[in-house]
């Protein structure tokens, strides 16, 4: 829905205005879904992007399961039955795997998180006031 | 009236429905003729043209018959523009009447030849004739204003009049009983209507001239639908108001001083305020009432675009190159995938259709309990510290809430028989 929204947008602008095709940028037809590729800085953050996804995917069941095993009413069986059905999830299901790194440079540590930018980038950002909003303080 | 109305085919512009309030029957059955000449020579969008247009039938009026004039003032005065338009040919009679004491020129055409002349012609031709032999002078006439003077009369006035032309047209028409010296009324109206001329006081001397030139005419030989008026303007000829802009030179152009150094004309803000002040918008005239109010649609903005126009669109998108220009499209594009939130910031941004949802619904979900739990047990009570937070929760929808409580219910069903060992 998202995606069909996306092109929606500018195809309609064209549609009523009768461009001409341009033969250049021909990509498949509808239907065919593409494989995008982008560029990520490195490995490390293509798996943390994976990590993201799948932690999205489970959190509902992870909320549930966990619901079941941290309280004190259900009888413990049950409980240790949702032990084991949660160790049984994929690895990367789990939020704790998920590592906030620089969005530019991945870089794993010295990461502010209202920025997601390491200390260097956002050094660099703002000394050249690409930053809204932040300048040097002195006090 | 309205029966001779129809009568004409060639009346298609629909601004024609006279409503004036204060003319009688007999003085509106002249106007039919002349309506379609009116609606067809030319759209009334701007008082000027059409001020233009009067003068046009006036010049050629002293030319011809005096027919034409009776025609065309009733043709204005009946103008459904109304006030505007009746107030316009006022102002014509009055300028026109200043212009030809001006031009020395006397009346020359007499009510009592126009009558013979009557009904020779349609108005069609007449006015065909009108406007032929007119001289145009295209003048810009500001929008007359409404009668500032308070509408002295000694009768009671039974409606409201509208215009200063209506006033005129009341107090000629009542004017017949009385044949002394000019009536108050007519002088009220000759002075609110020459107050919205630049030379005031000397329209309002000449149309009171007018006025007694056209008292003196014994009654018998004047013409109940009014050729009066038309007569006065039948002799009238169109001058050129004095143009306050004829300094302007092209653009800014250099002007030369005695030592030889030029000078561009220093443009100060007056003119353009003025050019403010005196513009036209489309929204300040009166509606013409040309076409219908809420015209019908086209099918395909009812509907909206089909899944076929959606497949097209999807196609000539991935067949152009689209990628952003500029940042702002970039931006653009980023907001349609949902990458960028939408600004200003919208806390529900993607929750429009919750807002319909009832708060009961996400409060009271008892009633998802009774069906598939036990009522009593540990089970039970543990569903029941689900609903309580389910239930506090505000950022779920109640499609998410019962999708948490159906996939308990799934779960405690499927793990029944260990439950049952536990109890036992």
């Amino acid at each position: 829905m998202a995606a069909a929204w996306k092109f929606l947008g500018t195809g309609m602008g064209f549609l009523q205005s009768s461009l001409p095709v341009s033969r250049q940028a021909y990509r498949s037809s509808l239907g065919v879904v593409e494989q995008v590729r982008s560029y990520y800085v490195n490995w490390r953050m293509l798996r943390d992007v994976k990590r993201r996804q799948m932690a999205f995917e489970y959190a509902d069941t992870r909320l549930r399961i966990n619901a079941i095993r941290k309280n004190t009413i259900l009888p413990k069986e049950l409980q240790e039955i949702a032990d084991k059905e949660i160790a049984a999830l994929p690895r990367d299901s789990c939020p704790v795997r998920i590592r906030n790194r620089c969005v530019m440079t991945s870089r794993p540590r010295g990461v502010k998180r209202r920025w997601r930018l390491s200390r260097i980038v956002f050094r660099h950002l703002a000394d050249h006031s690409q930053m809204s909003g932040i300048q040097r303080s002195m006090w | 009236m309205y029966k001779r109305l129809l009568n004409i085919h060639q009346v298609r512009n629909g601004l024609i429905h006279t409503r004036l309030p204060s003319t009688k029957c007999k003085e509106k059955e002249r106007f039919a003729p002349v309506i379609w000449a009116m609606g067809r020579a030319r759209p009334l969008g701007t008082s000027s043209i059409f001020f233009s247009e009067n003068k046009e039938s006036s010049t050629s009026l002293s030319e011809d018959n005096a027919k034409r004039p009776e025609e065309n003032e009733a043709n204005a005065e009946v103008n459904n523009d109304g006030q505007k338009n009746t107030k316009i040919n006022e102002g014509n009679n009055i300028s026109n009447a200043m212009l030809t004491s001006q031009l020395e020129t006397e009346p020359v055409v007499k009510p009592e030849d126009s009558k013979k002349l009557d009904k020779t012609k349609t108005g069609k031709e007449s006015l065909l004739e009108l406007l032929g032999a007119m001289k145009v002078d295209v003048t810009t006439i500001r929008k007359v204003r409404p009668p500032k003077i308070p509408r002295i009369s000694e009768r009671p006035d039974p409606k409201p009049m509208e215009s200063v032309q209506s006033m005129f047209q009341h107090a000629t028409a009542e004017v017949s009983q009385q044949r002394e010296t000019l009536n108050p009324t007519l002088v009220a109206a000759a002075s609110a209507a020459a107050s919205t001329l630049p030379n005031s006081r000397q329209a309002e001397s000449e149309l009171l001239q007018q006025l007694r030139k056209h008292e003196a005419i014994p009654d018998t030989q004047r013409r109940a639908d009014g050729q009066n008026i038309g007569d006065i303007i039948a002799d009238m000829k169109v001058g050129k108001k004095q143009n306050a802009r004829s300094n302007a030179r092209p653009g800014s152009q250099i002007r030369f001083d005695d030592d030889g150094q030029g000078y561009t004309r220093d443009r100060g803000i007056t003119g353009e305020l003025d050019a403010v002040r005196t513009r036209k918008s489309p929204f300040t005239s009166k509606r013409l009432n040309i076409f219908n109010a809420g015209a019908e649609q086209d099918s395909l903005s009812v509907l909206g675009p089909t899944l076929w126009d959606i497949n097209l669109a999807n196609q000539i998108v991935q067949a152009t190159n689209q990628t952003p220009r500029n940042g702002f499209e970039e931006m653009i594009q980023w907001t349609k995938e949902g990458k960028l939130w939408q600004y200003p910031i919208n806390n529900e941004a993607g929750l429009e259709d919750e807002a319909s949802v009832p708060f009961h619904e996400h409060v009271f979900l008892d009633k998802h309990l009774d069906g598939s739990f036990p009522r009593q047990g540990p089970v039970r009570h543990f569903m029941e510290l689900v609903i309580t937070g389910l239930a506090k929760n505000h950022h779920l929808t109640v499609q998410q809430k019962q999708e948490h409580i159906a996939w308990f219910r799934d779960y405690f069903q499927q793990k029944d028989n260990v439950l049952k060992e536990a109890e036992a």
